[in-house]
């Protein structure tokens, strides 16, 4: 049967229906009682100058956050390991929470569990949940690793999770050798970022240290030719695909550390497993004597870098999100020199074909004015992206935003890049910021052009401006992860994205004389 | 907020019989499973859609929360913002209250919103922070009333939630507003959260027969139609699990008579009608429920007939919680289609009384959560589609399982006559749909067969 057939009316077009237009009407009776006209007022107020004002002095209260906390961030870091089955320590709800959120950006399911602490857990400490969790989990789950992160809860009692694990292997709940990562993320510190970057170290110490191998970096299995990379928090799996067509070009020797694109981009096969892909376990304590470490999310992945450079004694190259032109440049760069390997044809071709794309295209992006919403790293590069295309970053927020590497802080490093440029002069970085602040600066300080999360959409309405879903969470629109927006083919994507969204915002607001065929 | 009371409220609230035998379940450590207590408090109270929500804690549980139910407004949208006091560090050490009175103040004065209701979390409650003396404060500073829902995550289950929200309403709402003398005085709904607009069918279809909806607890609602549910004449409690001991203390409080409903499928709907009638004791409004029912079901079984014909025999798993598992089977069966596997990890005992009376030895109970487990019964009761919410769908995609979303993030309203209608349509269309065929048959360069012949 076919819809016309079926003649399925959702509930966009349904409720317009007069009877129900009527019911709403009705309704108004029990409403705050102020007129129409106050509610104008108050909402034209709200786009003021004098209220932007009043909004960035506020202190207190969060309205429309933009960021996660820890332990979800840890969750996904978990899910980059072979049939490791993420587990976290606290009440329930957090766990769900995760689980909804990374499903509903992914599409795909996300195998977590948790140690449902309530209250008696509160008084006694959690012990009990966390050896009744492992085994339960072990049990029905059957994964190779355990990965656990902590919750606010188990932070404010402060549960020991050493010497609880310790506890369960005693108990014979687990076995001595049976492998449990374990981090400590508490949500009122950091934010996803942090979590990732916490359970990503934790994972890295904990199978070095117990696999006993000494760190001799360089000296490898594959006589030092082998090269660890790292992502970071990464909400495409298209990027990983990305970088893997990027090192297999290079014809190096590689291993990703912690990798989530197999949970999160898994075949519909006819069976579901709780376990895709991931790092494999084995290949962790051998990335101590790679030749050395690539990570591309330098600010998130602060803690794992200074693990790495320290204890691993490893070479280190730290970027950002490598988009764009030059952001891809310096990747490739960095490969070169990292491995000793020149910069295959095929990229540098590829590059002359996107460098050729963004000039057919550029008459459409030059002097757009974009607002900027994301995580650290992703808006370094998506600065980096706009200031070669011509667009101009005027808002630019980071809620996230308070972190730095090797002393440079991320507010800082935004903003030299955008004083590097001409096209940057008119942008302000604001930091510990949330979307409501957005808003305001949207309203005011009109722009082209909204590029952030799905959260942005309720500011970009307000406001009659486009956005340009980019980062992480995008719930309201489908398979966006699986397109890569990194290396020279992730700018072409985002090339593509954003001027099709301007061109279809040329035509939907089109009065008729130049409705044109030929952009 | 007193501790440990969980298992007396469990034994009041939990279903009528054998709370012993199964009191609210405890969640079991090391399994997959569903919300907590502030996720239920949220859930119940978010549906008061010109209130403003306040969440005290740290970022985590407003960040990973707002705007994330398909709770439907009509009007208002300060419901759908997302307040939180982002405690950090500094906050759990010295104390979060001078910030969560800043915020409140902030709101009141932004917004001026009819209440604020404001959320405690683990963290908060831990820290032992005097949420309900703040928010008294506040409310005589303000002059709004400013009102503490004390669920924080770790007492439980959401379903906990649910009812400590009926009780902040209780305490603090209900009974505090009276209605225009002239109000025709009804029903209140109890537990319909208005997803997808499934409110507005059920209060189109009271209308229609004459029976006004007092208070909508809470889907839809305004918070002033709530300060005035005492005055009702009938509760129907849709979502027994969630809010029954509300109705059962609005019974004792204030003497109106409630009963448990729902409107998924034609006979439950037209039950709820009558019973609506019959309890508010008004002979022509029973009338007019009789005319209006028989009307409804002939129209309705008029249009159903083409689908009846394709759903015949159809084999379904239904895993949700609550009052969905035993409502929405009448539904499926008054459309043919059998139920061989039900959810019951959320239902009380009277639910899973319910659940056996309609459906017969052959069927599966599924008691608790795991992907695997619902995947077990759909492919060993060779089910033909999957209905339940989304966490579970995408493990159904991944076993090429026709699926249809019956929790809150679905966008078609099922209730009432209409609903059932559209039920029929969407397992139809999911069930015809080529994509299954196409999935189900290998590559043509790959002999092997899949690995589930359907």
């Amino acid at each position: 049967m076919s819809r016309d057939e079926l003649n399925i009316k959702d509930n966009t077009s349904l409720f317009k229906e007069e009877r129900y237009v009527q019911q709403r009407e009705n309704k108004k009776q029990f409403e705050a009682p102020c007129s129409e006209q106050e509610t104008a007022e108050a909402l034209a107020y709200s786009k003021s100058a004098e209220y932007m004002e009043k909004n960035f002095s506020r202190q207190n209260v969060v309205i429309n956050p933009h960021k996660a906390c820890q332990p979800l961030g840890s969750v996904m870091a978990a899910l980059g390991f072979e049939k490791t089955l993420p587990f976290v320590h606290g009440s329930q709800g957090c766990n769900a929470y995760f689980r909804s959120h990374l499903s509903r950006h992914f599409k795909e399911p996300t195998p977590s569990v948790s140690t449902s602490m309530t209250e008696d857990a509160a008084v006694f400490g959690g012990m009990n949940n966390l050896i009744d969790g492992l085994e339960n989990s072990v049990a029905l789950y059957k994964p190779e690793m355990v990965a656990i992160c902590t919750t606010c809860m188990a932070e404010v009692i402060g549960d020991d999770l050493n010497s609880f694990i310790g506890n369960a292997r005693i108990k014979g709940v687990i076995s001595e050798e049976y492998p449990v990562a374990y981090c400590n993320t508490p949500s009122f510190v950091g934010s996803h970022i942090t979590g990732y970057d916490a359970m990503i170290k934790g994972i890295l110490s904990y199978l070095y240290t117990r696999s006993g191998i000494e760190s001799h970096p360089g000296s490898g299995a594959e006589s030092g030719e082998k090269l660890n990379v790292m992502l970071g928090f990464e909400p495409y799996t298209g990027n990983f695909a990305e970088l893997r067509k990027i090192l297999g070009a290079f014809d190096t020797k590689y291993t990703i550390l912690g990798d989530h694109s197999g949970n999160y981009d898994s075949p519909a096969t006819g069976e579901y497993e709780y376990y895709y892909g991931g790092t494999k376990l084995a290949d962790v304590p051998q990335a101590a004597n790679a030749l050395a470490t690539l990570s591309l999310q330098k600010y998130t992945l602060k803690k794992t870098q200074e693990y790495i450079s320290g204890t691993w004694n490893q070479q280190l190259a730290a970027l950002s999100t490598p988009l764009g032109i030059k952001g891809t440049d310096t990747l490739l760069a960095t490969i070169s020199e990292l491995t000793g390997l020149p910069v295959p044809a095929m990229l540098t071709e590829e590059r002359g074909r996107v460098v050729d794309a963004l000039m057919d295209s550029h008459p459409y992006l030059h002097g757009k004015r974009v607002a900027l919403v994301g995580d650290p790293d992703l808006l370094i590069g998506l600065i980096g992206f706009c200031l070669e295309t011509g667009m101009e970053p005027v808002h630019i927020i980071c809620s996230n935003g308070d972190v730095d590497y090797n002393e440079v802080k991320f507010k800082d490093e935004a903003e030299a890049l955008l004083a590097a440029s001409p096209y940057g002069t008119e942008a302000t970085v604001h930091v510990g910021k949330d979307l409501w602040h957005m808003r305001s600066l949207l309203l005011n300080d009109k722009v082209d052009l909204a590029i952030g999360s799905s959260h942005l959409k309720f500011a970009a309405k307000d406001a009659e401006v486009p956005l340009v879903r980019v980062g992480f969470p995008i719930f309201d629109r489908h398979h966006m992860h699986r397109y890569p927006i990194i290396g020279y083919q992730g700018t072409l994507n985002l090339l593509s994205l954003i001027v099709n969204t301007i061109l279809q915002q040329l035509d939907d607001h089109n009065s008729g004389f130049n409705f044109e065929l030929v952009r | 907020m007193d501790p440990l009371r969980q298992d007396e409220f469990d034994s009041q609230a939990c279903g009528s019989i054998a709370p012993k035998a199964k009191p609210c379940p405890r969640p079991k450590p090391g399994e997959a499973v569903g919300g907590c207590s502030f996720d239920g408090a949220q859930i119940t109270l978010l549906p008061i859609m010109d209130a403003a929500h306040l969440v005290h804690g740290p970022i985590a549980c407003a960040g990973n929360s707002w705007e994330s139910r398909g709770t439907l407004s009509s009007g208002p949208s300060l419901s759908q913002y997302g307040f939180a006091t982002d405690l950090t560090d500094s906050d759990i050490i010295f104390g979060g209250e001078k910030k969560l009175k800043d915020s409140i103040d902030y709101i009141a004065g932004r917004f001026a919103p009819p209440a604020i209701f404001v959320y405690s979390t683990c963290v908060t409650a831990l820290t032992g922070e005097d949420m309900d003396a703040v928010c008294k404060e506040a409310a005589d500073r303000i002059g709004i009333p400013v009102i503490p829902v004390n669920s924080p995550g770790f007492v439980g289950s959401k379903n906990l939630g649910n009812r400590l929200a009926g009780d902040a309403l209780l305490q603090y709402v209900i009974g505090t507003g009276e209605p225009e003398p002239e109000t025709d005085l009804g029903v209140n709904l109890i537990g319909e959260y208005n997803i997808a607009g499934e409110m507005w069918d059920i209060e189109k279809l009271m209308n229609s027969a004459g029976i006004a909806v007092t208070s909508r607890i809470t889907g839809d609602a305004r918070y002033k139609e709530i300060t005035w549910a005492h005055r009702a004449r009938v509760n129907m409690v849709v979502c027994s699990r969630a809010l029954l001991g509300l109705a059962k203390e609005m019974e004792s409080r204030y003497g109106i008579p409630y009963f448990e409903g729902s409107f998924y499928g034609a006979k439950e709907t037209t039950y709820s009608l009558r019973q609506m009638a019959y309890l508010m004791n008004d002979r022509e409004m029973e009338r007019r429920v009789d005319r209006l029912t028989e009307r409804e079901e002939a129209r309705l079984g008029q249009e159903l007939r083409p689908y009846r014909k394709l759903l015949r025999g159809k084999r379904a798993v239904l895993y949700t919680g609550g009052v969905k598992s035993w409502s929405v089977i009448s539904a499926l069966k008054e459309l043919g289609v059998q139920v061989v596997g039900v959810g019951t990890n959320k239902s009380t005992e009277d639910d899973v009384r319910r659940i056996a009376d309609r459906v017969g030895d052959d069927t599966e109970y599924i008691p608790e959560g795991g992907a695997s487990r619902i995947i077990k019964t759909v492919r060993e009761r060779k089910a033909d589609i999957m209905i339940a919410g989304g966490r579970n769908m995408y493990v159904a995609m991944k076993e090429q399982i026709p699926f249809i979303d019956i929790n809150q993030e679905r966008h078609k309203a099922y209730a009432g006559y209409e609903g059932l209608l559209r039920l029929a349509k969407e397992l139809t269309y999911s069930l015809a749909n080529p994509i299954w065929k196409l999935a189900a048959s290998p590559a043509p360069w790959d002999k092997e067969a899949p690995p589930y012949d359907r």
